[in-house]
Formats: structure tokens, C-alpha cells, sequence
């Protein structure tokens, strides 16, 4: 039997709505769930999806991709694919199901809101497939790796991570939350499908795609690609949406996108960034992260935004300054920091691989290349408790990144740095100035203590290193290691690369190299000396500041050193040199004590080389 | 190419039929094709269309429109769709519209 074409009957069956006589409009679209704010009732109307589809299509359409999903995963299930992939792709897999397998499943919340309080009926209608997609890409982001925990109990967390405190996994959620939880659907249509999953879902799960096909996870290629076909679609609900909100208060739809894109940014670099560059192996890479993003983001997203009239966020150049250098960043901070991750962590750092960083990325050798080089030097001298954490890095007040990560060590332009704040007596710590703006904006939204804020104020016991793994739910078998036992490491102990010092032993500093008491934020101290002091700490040349715990009858000297233990000789070499403080960027002397220096708690404290950088 | 549309396809024993519909539907048009294995980035400057007729005749079987979306995994610029044609564009490149 013949039917009818869908264009001839779908904008009148896909626009019956209510006339509500019981109910005022505004007790059915309340404003803090509905979000019309300056946009007049009836423009809603005119919202028209460009991407359109009628149930008996989704539910063929769909039918054929679960089809294709699962039948190639039936037949790969008998192969010994697996066992063969790369140790370093495998964690790129598992970072991706922790990372992502519930989220999926808060993004059939966000859809069934808008398919709720969505302010026209070809909205709702739209949200509603939205809903049955999200739930199909929480079901097969879960069926896919709880297939592979029989092998490897790291596959675990692609349902537990969510259920954790883990430090990435309290990042995710605060941006997740702000993005599809907390606002009004408006807020909620402009900042998720249109910011997040027309921009940045396509890095993760098309360009990403490309490197698992050349890695040979046929059966991840082909998932995640699955699951981008729903998004391309549902996405749309974004852009009339925006259209309608760009013609009634351009200004709220900027700042909409312009925070969502930060957060969104500063998550990507270090959920899709380190697996592209360091975790799939070289031969394997397609492009560079910064080459996917300039691909997807600076140029298909950009030209998107253009399109409707809105401008490039306020920070455009440093987000573009940032893509060749947040994710290196990141992924020293989740190696030097692997035992806290439920994957296992490739260093990527082999000579060739650094060729390759070289060539994609022309400062990495001189903001990172130092770092690595005490790394390795420890590595091949058998010191591994020196590249493993003793506190932790101090936590950015929003988007719950390292701070120090929104730069790089020696660059000038967006230098290692804390962006403090002091609202109501309080001193909140930002990674960059766009964190700060947002979080300044939105303050009365956003509520989520950082790891750091949660261990200072007591609910992380006892203050050790297991106490804080144990309080992330990390059980010692699923904590990550290198992913081949250093093995990346091994060239340099025979081989030198001119400039390079990586086997040079730390010695002859006049620091925490020879002292080796530094006291970390887990080390008890005997009773009575004095009261403990946290600082936000810098060691010149570091990549990240520190959580550091002084005492307030520490000499300035004292406090110094304690900083410089968990620096020195782990990631910056050591010198034949004495050690200078800065506080409110004055010198402060070495022989009076930390209460007499004015220095509290939260305080930013900045320690150096005496003579100044070299 | 100033300003980059149409579709991404994902890995599939259609995607050359689809390209080479693309190209027969846009004559006159430079068509850009970027292989990166798990997908191809097709795209052409301002706008781009594919007629359910031209995927039918180098498919070389039937078609329905709705099965595009299984087989794209995302896009560039805007998309219109009906049941017999697909049209990516973007609308500061229509007529009397700002550049």
C-alpha cells in the first residue's frame, strides 16, 4: 500500500498541543524548569526541526543500527581480537566507558525534561526520541565492556565510576550537571545538543573512531560510531532552539555557549586528549588531538556558531593556545598521578613518540620535555616511588581540573598559576580566568567541593595516600600503573638525546632532594608543633600546584623544603641552590615562621630557586 | 572552501555509492572527499544535496531516506531533510544573507 509522503502530513501530527483550560500555562511551564525568560510565548511556535523523523522511522532506523551493533559484536566476542589489542588503546577504551556509560544515562534525564517543559510540541516530540537514544547508548556503552570484566576488572568501572568519588569523575559530573541538570531546558537545548553534541560528542565518538579502526577495536569503532548517528539527529534540537534565542537575547545564548565550551574544552583535554596522543600507538594515530580539534571544533563548530549570528567566545585565544598544551599537561599530572585512574595510563614518551610530540606540538621539548627527563631519569635508576604522588595537585573551584593545567611550565603567555578568589571570606582557586569569570557568574548554582575542599574538611580518613584511593573507591585492583611496566622508558638509559639529562641522578640541591622529610598532606607530624597550615603550593618550573601542609611554627625555610619534596628531583631537576618563597609576590624571609609570615590557609605560596630562574 | 558542508559517513560497505551520488547531485560543484577510515568527511562550499533517486541507482537497489542516518554520524551546516532529498547548507550562505 502506498503512503503517504512523510513532509505531507508530519508539521500538522507533530504540532498538536493542549489548550490549557485547568491550568495557567506557567503552573505547566513553570520559568525555572521552562526557561522563556525575554523570549515572548508565541515565538516558541515557530520552532522547526530541521532534522525531521516519524516513530515508525526511528524505530526501523534504530532497529537496523542495534542490528549492526550487536551483530558485529556477537562475531568479534569469538575471536581473539581483544587479547591482541594494545595496552595503551585498551585504556583509552576504558577511560572512555567510565568516563562516559552513566552520562549517557543523565542524558535521557536532560532529554525527557526538554521532552516535559520543552516550550512547543515539535520540540518535545524531539526530545522524546532523544530520550529512547540516550537510553540506548547507556545500554550498549554497559553491555559492551561488562563483556570484557572477566578479563580485566578496570572494564568494571564503565558502570561504577559514576558511583565513585574519583577526581575525573567529580569533574565530569559538576560539568554534566551544570549541563544537563541543573539549568531550565532553554539553557539545557543550547548548552547539550548544541554546544556539546554538535561540537565536542563528535571528537570522542567520530574523530575518535578513526584511532580505534587503525587500532583494531573494530567493535569500539563501530559502537561509538552507532551512537553518533542518534546524536547528529537529536543534536538538531539545538540549533532552532538557539535561533529563537539569538533573535530575542543574542546575550544570554552567548554566555549559554561560551561557559559550556570552556567546560566542555578543559574536560576534553584530558578525556580524548591523552588517548590520542600518548595512549593509541604511533602508528596507529591518524592525526594529533590538536589537529581532531582544530578539524571538529575550530572549524566545523566555529563556522556553525558564525551561522547564527554569534561571535567566537571572549577567550578564543587562549582556548586555541591551550590545545597544544592542556592535554600534555593532563596527562602528565594522570601519569604522575596513575594510581587515582581506573585505567592504566601509557607514559607515550619512548623517543620515537617524542619525535613525534615534537613535530605536532614545536614547544612541547621545552615546557614538558624537563619534566619527563627527571621522570625517567628515576625510572632507570629504579626510583619509581619518586614518579609516584605523595599529596595531591590543588583542584580548580570549577572545573575540578589540576590547577597549573590551563598552562604550561616556561610559557609566559599562560604560565603555571593559581586564580584566586575571595567571595564571603572564602578563597576559591581557578585554573584560568575563564573558570574564575564562569564560576563568578554562576556561583549561586554551583555546588560541588573539590577533592581537595572534601579532604580539608575532613570527610576523606585517614589522610594517606590509600586513605584518599580508598575514599575514591580505587580497590588496589583496578588502580592504574604504566600501562607496560615503563617499558617506553628503557631507550634512554643507553641512549642520549642531545640536551637531554635523563639519567642524570638529583643530588646537590639544598633542598628536599637531601632532605627528604617533605611533608605531605598525608604525613603526621607529632602532636604540639604547631597548628597545620594547607597551602595551594608552586614550585618554580612545576607543572601543577600542590596541596602542601606546613605548620604555623615552621620556619619559612621549613615550609620551603616540604614544598620542594614533592618537586624537586620527581619532575623538576635538582640545583645547587638555595630556596626562596613568595607570598603576595613579595620575597619572604627564610629564618621567621609561617605565622609570622603572614602565610593561612589556602594562601597561594610560590617557591623558588634562590638567584632566580636560570 | 570558505565555508565547509555536508555530510560525515561512517565505515560501511555504502559509503562510496553515497559519495558518488553526492557528486552526481552537485554538478558543477566542487565535492571535497577526506577518507580517515572510520569515516569520510564529504563536503562541498556553501551547500550540498543527495536525491533518494541517485543513492538508489548506484546503490542499485532501494532506499529510504531515513536510512542516511544510520549511516551518518554527523554533519556539517545545516541539514534539511524530506523523504526524497537531503540538503546541508548554511544559511549565511544563502542569498542576501550577511557573509
Amino acid at each position: 500500500m502506498a503512503r503517504m509522503a512523510r513532509e505531507k502530513w508530519y508539521d500538522i501530527a507533530r504540532d498538536l498541543d493542549w489548550e490549557l483550560s485547568y491550568v495557567d500555562y506557567e503552573e505547566v511551564f513553570p520559568e525555572w524548569m521552562s526557561g522563556q525568560g525575554k523570549v515572548p510565548r508565541e515565538a516558541w511556535a515557530g520552532w522547526d526541526e530541521p532534522y525531521k523523523v516519524t516513530y515508525p522511522e526511528y524505530v526501523a532506523t534504530q532497529r537496523e543500527k542495534e542490528t549492526g551493533a550487536y551483530s558485529v559484536k556477537a562475531v568479534l566476542q569469538k575471536s581473539r581480537i581483544f587479547d591482541q589489542l594494545d595496552e595503551g588503546w585498551k585504556s583509552v577504551a576504558k577511560e572512555h566507558f567510565g568516563a562516559v556509560a552513566l552520562v549517557e544515562d543523565l542524558a535521557a534525564y536532560a532529554e525527557l525534561r526538554m521532552a516535559r517543559f520543552g516550550l512547543s510540541p515539535a520540540w518535545r516530540n524531539m526530545a522524546t526520541f532523544g530520550a529512547l537514544d540516550e537510553t540506548r547508548h547507556a545500554q550498549i556503552s554497559l553491555y559492551f565492556p561488562h563483556a570484557l570484566v572477566g578479563k580485566d576488572p578496570q572494564y568494571d568501572w564503565a558502570h561504577k565510576a559514576y558511583h565513585t568519588n574519583q577526581w575525573a569523575v567529580i569533574a565530569a559530573r559538576a560539568t554534566f550537571d551544570g549541563m544537563m541538570m541543573n539549568p531550565n531546558v532553554v539553557d539545557v537545548a543550547v548548552q547539550l545538543p548544541f554546544t556539546f553534541e554538535t561540537g565536542f560528542t563528535n571528537v570522542q565518538f567520530v574523530a575518535l573512531a578513526a584511532d580505534a579502526l587503525e587500532s583494531g577495536d573494530i567493535n569500539f569503532a563501530n559502537m561509538i560510531s552507532s551512537i553518533q548517528t542518534d546524536e547528529a539527529r537529536h543534536s538538531q534540537q539545538g540549533g532552532p532552539t538557539l535561533e529563537i534565542l539569538v533573535e530575542h537575547d543574542p546575550r544570554r545564548a552567548q554566555w549559554i555557549i561560551d561557559k559550556t565550551f570552556w567546560v566542555s574544552a578543559r574536560l576534553f583535554a584530558v578525556l580524548t586528549g591523552p588517548g590520542m596522543d600518548y595512549y593509541t600507538p604511533l602508528p596507529m594515530r591518524r592525526q594529533s588531538y590538536a589537529e581532531f580539534m582544530q578539524e571538529w571544533i575550530a572549524g566545523q563548530f566555529v563556522d556553525q556558531l558564525h551561522d547564527y549570528g554569534l561571535k567566537k567566545p571572549w577567550y578564543w585565544d587562549e582556548f586555541m593556545a591551550g590545545l597544544d598544551t592542556w592535554h600534555h599537561s593532563l596527562h602528565l599530572g594522570v601519569w604522575y598521578w596513575r594510581p587515582t585512574v581506573w585505567w592504566k595510563p601509557q607514559g607515550g614518551v619512548s623517543p620515537e613518540e617524542r619525535d613525534w610530540l615534537h613535530e605536532k606540538y614545536p614547544h612541547w621539548e621545552e615546557q614538558f620535555g624537563p619534566a619527563w627527563n627527571v621522570i625517567i631519569g628515576n625510572i632507570n635508576d629504579g626510583r619509581i616511588e619518586l614518579t609516584l604522588p605523595e599529596t595531591l595537585p590543588w583542584l580548580c573551584n570549577l572545573c575540578h581540573l589540576p590547577i597549573g593545567t590551563a598552562g604550561s611550565p616556561r610559557n609566559e603567555k599562560y604560565p603555571v598559576r593559581s586564580y584566586p578568589l575571595t567571595y564571603n571570606g572564602y578563597t576559591y582557586h581557578f585554573c584560568s580566568r575563564p573558570c574564575r569569570q564562569i564560576w563568578w557568574e554562576d556561583r549561586d548554582t554551583l555546588y560541588d567541593p573539590t577533592v581537595i575542599e572534601r579532604l580539608l574538611g575532613g570527610q576523606i580518613q585517614p589522610l594517606t595516600v590509600e586513605g584518599i584511593l580508598t575514599w575514591m573507591g580505587l580497590t588496589p585492583e583496578v588502580r592504574g600503573e604504566d600501562a607496560y611496566s615503563y617499558r617506553w622508558a628503557r631507550p634512554y638509559a643507553a641512549r642520549r638525546r642531545p640536551g637531554d639529562r635523563p639519567g642524570d641522578r638529583p643530588g646537590g640541591a639544598e633542598t628536599g632532594t637531601r632532605d627528604r622529610g617533605g611533608q605531605a598532606a598525608h604525613t603526621q607530624e607529632p602532636a604540639g608543633q604547631g597548628q597545620p597550615v594547607p597551602v595551594n603550593a608552586l614550585f618554580e618550573d612545576d607543572f601543577v600546584t600542590q596541596l602542601v601542609v606546613v605548620r604555623d611554627t615552621d620556619t619559612v625555610d621549613q615550609a620551603a623544603r616540604k614544598v620542594a619534596a614533592q618537586v624537586v628531583g620527581r619532575r623538576v631537576p635538582p640545583r645547587d641552590a638555595g630556596l626562596v618563597v613568595r607570598f603576595d609576590g613579595m620575597a619572604v624571609p627564610g629564618d621567621i615562621t609561617v605565622a609570622e609570615s603572614g602565610i593561612s590557609a589556602l594562601d597561594v605560596v610560590n617557591v623558588g630557586w634562590a638567584g632566580g630562574h636560570q | 572552501m570558505s565555508k565547509p558542508v555536508g555530510p560525515v559517513l561512517r565505515m560501511s560497505d555504502d559509503v562510496d555509492a553515497i559519495v558518488a551520488a553526492i557528486v552526481d547531485d552537485n554538478p558543477g560543484r566542487e565535492v571535497t572527499v577526506v577518507d580517515r577510515g572510520a569515516y569520510t568527511r564529504v563536503s562541498g562550499d556553501g551547500e550540498l544535496r543527495v536525491t533518494r533517486e541517485s543513492i538508489e541507482r548506484h546503490l542499485g537497489r532501494g532506499f529510504e531516506m531515513r536510512q542516511l542516518e544510520g549511516l551518518m554520524s554527523a554533519f556539517a551546516g545545516r541539514i534539511d531533510m524530506t523523504s526524497e532529498e537531503v540538503r546541508w547548507r548554511l544559511k549565511s550562505g544563502e542569498p542576501g544573507a550577511p557573509a
